[in-house]
């Protein structure tokens, strides 16, 4: 079954083979949870956006054309889950996770580095919350998913150009709130 | 080319993403131009830093969220379950019954042992029916109180619970109406619209669909409610669908299918 391609899995999807969602849930549901908790920064928000994600992708399957990969498919249904919740109402950003690294600080043998390893993580966190919905998820779908930019074209639906200079944006403010903060950071 | 220009590059160059007539561009002007090489260095650094970022890990139930909201929609849309889902829900199943249900075979219980021991038949048939008339109205709070839950999925898990409920009163209409309208989710208010469709022989149900075209902000609630209308050839959608069409930000689909809504009432 592993050997279908995600898109002709989608298409039997399309004609009523609904159970197969399934496999493609177990598929990619960890990159699009990785996506939409950077963008949101709650593990609850992104687990349930994700539901939201594959509950579209089952309501909208008439729309899926087979012309175009299937996760970048998936990636728009996503932007738009976010888009949606967005326009509503705010998407919640908590810093309550940043805290829940004592695990992984755990692991590290030299606790100074650790801990300033964890400290860095948490500001860049912390400066990537005072982006936009936008910004948090052009930085996601270029820097965690590793998109080329023509990927990403086509999941939001602009030209390649404009994401070429949307990241470069947004990699300088983020850069900028980063640094202000580390800075803080030393002061205090 | 501005410094600008050669920095919307950094990026492709960290991820691979520059063909090779950018790259040695990039390499030509970092050679020469030491406020850009600094720039690259911190973008370079701040790439990295990036990856530092913890994403804690997902819940484990997120397989069986997936199959329980899976086969809500076959049960929704009359999609029959296959006999290898049965089977693997069977085995997976676990024992999650929440307060209100436990309330209910409590009820079931205690009234059963009490019919089965003390009453005369046409008593128990009256019993069962006050029964049955509690466990209805229970059905009806525990769906109303799940519409509160701040999670869309249990939400829409609510909104299919009215197929349960046979004889929906109008505490549950105005509650499906009010999340029709209200609903920060547009898949809770998705489903809510094929819900309330189904009672559309109520004519308060009829009523508050068609209130509700004016408050739909997003395209595909939309598209949705005026495949509604259609469907159920309500003429009185004819002012609020009118009244969408002069809102200059609407999204073109909409306009269009709204304008065959439109010629399909007339």
């Amino acid at each position: 079954m592993d050997t279908l391609s995600d898109n002709s899995i989608m298409l039997k999807v399309k004609v009523g083979n609904l159970q197969l969602l399934g496999l493609l849930f177990e598929r990619h549901h960890r990159r699009l949870y990785g996506f939409l908790f950077h963008v949101t920064f709650h593990k609850e928000t992104a687990e349930d956006m994700l539901q939201q994600v594959f509950y579209r992708m089952l309501k909208y399957r008439e729309r899926f054309t087979g012309e175009g990969e299937f996760t970048h498919w998936m990636f728009a249904i996503a932007r738009n889950v976010i888009n949606d919740q967005g326009k509503r109402k705010k998407l919640p950003l908590h810093s309550g996770h940043i805290d829940d690294m004592a695990d992984w600080v755990a692991g590290h043998t030299d606790l100074e580095e650790a801990l300033n390893r964890k400290q860095n993580a948490a500001n860049l966190q912390r400066a990537m919350m005072v982006l936009s919905d936008d910004d948090r998820m052009i930085l996601s779908l270029s820097r965690f998913d590793e998109l080329r930019n023509r990927e990403i074209a086509e999941i939001l639906g602009i030209n390649e150009n404009a994401v070429k200079v949307r990241v470069h944006r947004a990699m300088q403010q983020l850069k900028q709130i980063y640094l202000k903060r580390n800075v803080k950071e030393i002061i205090r | 080319m501005k410094a600008k220009h050669y920095q919307e590059l950094f990026a492709g160059r960290l991820k691979g993403d520059l063909t090779p007539a950018e790259d040695e561009l990039l390499d030509r002007h970092l050679e020469s131009c030491g406020a850009c090489r600094q720039e690259f260095a911190g973008t370079q650094q701040l790439w990295a830093d990036m990856g530092m970022i913890h994403v804690p890990a997902s819940s484990p139930m997120l397989r069986a969220d997936f199959d329980r909201m899976l086969s809500n929609y076959q049960q929704q849309t009359g999609q029959k379950t296959g006999w290898k889902t049965r089977i693997t829900d069977l085995l997976q199943w676990r024992p999650q019954i929440s307060f209100m249900w436990q309330l209910v075979i409590v009820m079931f219980s205690f009234a059963g042992g009490y019919l089965l021991f003390n009453a005369g038949k046409s008593e128990q048939k009256q019993q069962l029916t006050e029964l049955s008339g509690q466990v209805h109205e229970l059905k009806q709070t525990m769906m109303l109180a799940m519409l509160e839950n701040s999670s869309a999925s249990e939400r829409i898990k609510a909104v299919s619970f009215t197929s349960e409920i046979k004889h929906a009163d109008s505490k549950v209409i105005t509650a499906l109406l009010s999340t029709l309208n209200n609903d920060p989710n547009v898949n809770v208010r998705l489903s809510t619209l094929d819900a309330l469709l189904k009672m559309a022989k109520k004519p308060e149900v009829r009523e508050g669909l068609v209130q509700s075209i004016t408050q739909q902000d997003s395209p595909m609630m939309q598209l949705a409610i005026a495949e509604a209308m259609l469907k159920l050839q309500e003429t009185r959608s004819l002012k609020p669908l009118r009244q969408l069409l002069k809102q200059k930000n609407l999204d073109q689909l909409v306009r269009s299918k709204i304008k065959e809504t439109i010629n399909g009432l007339i």
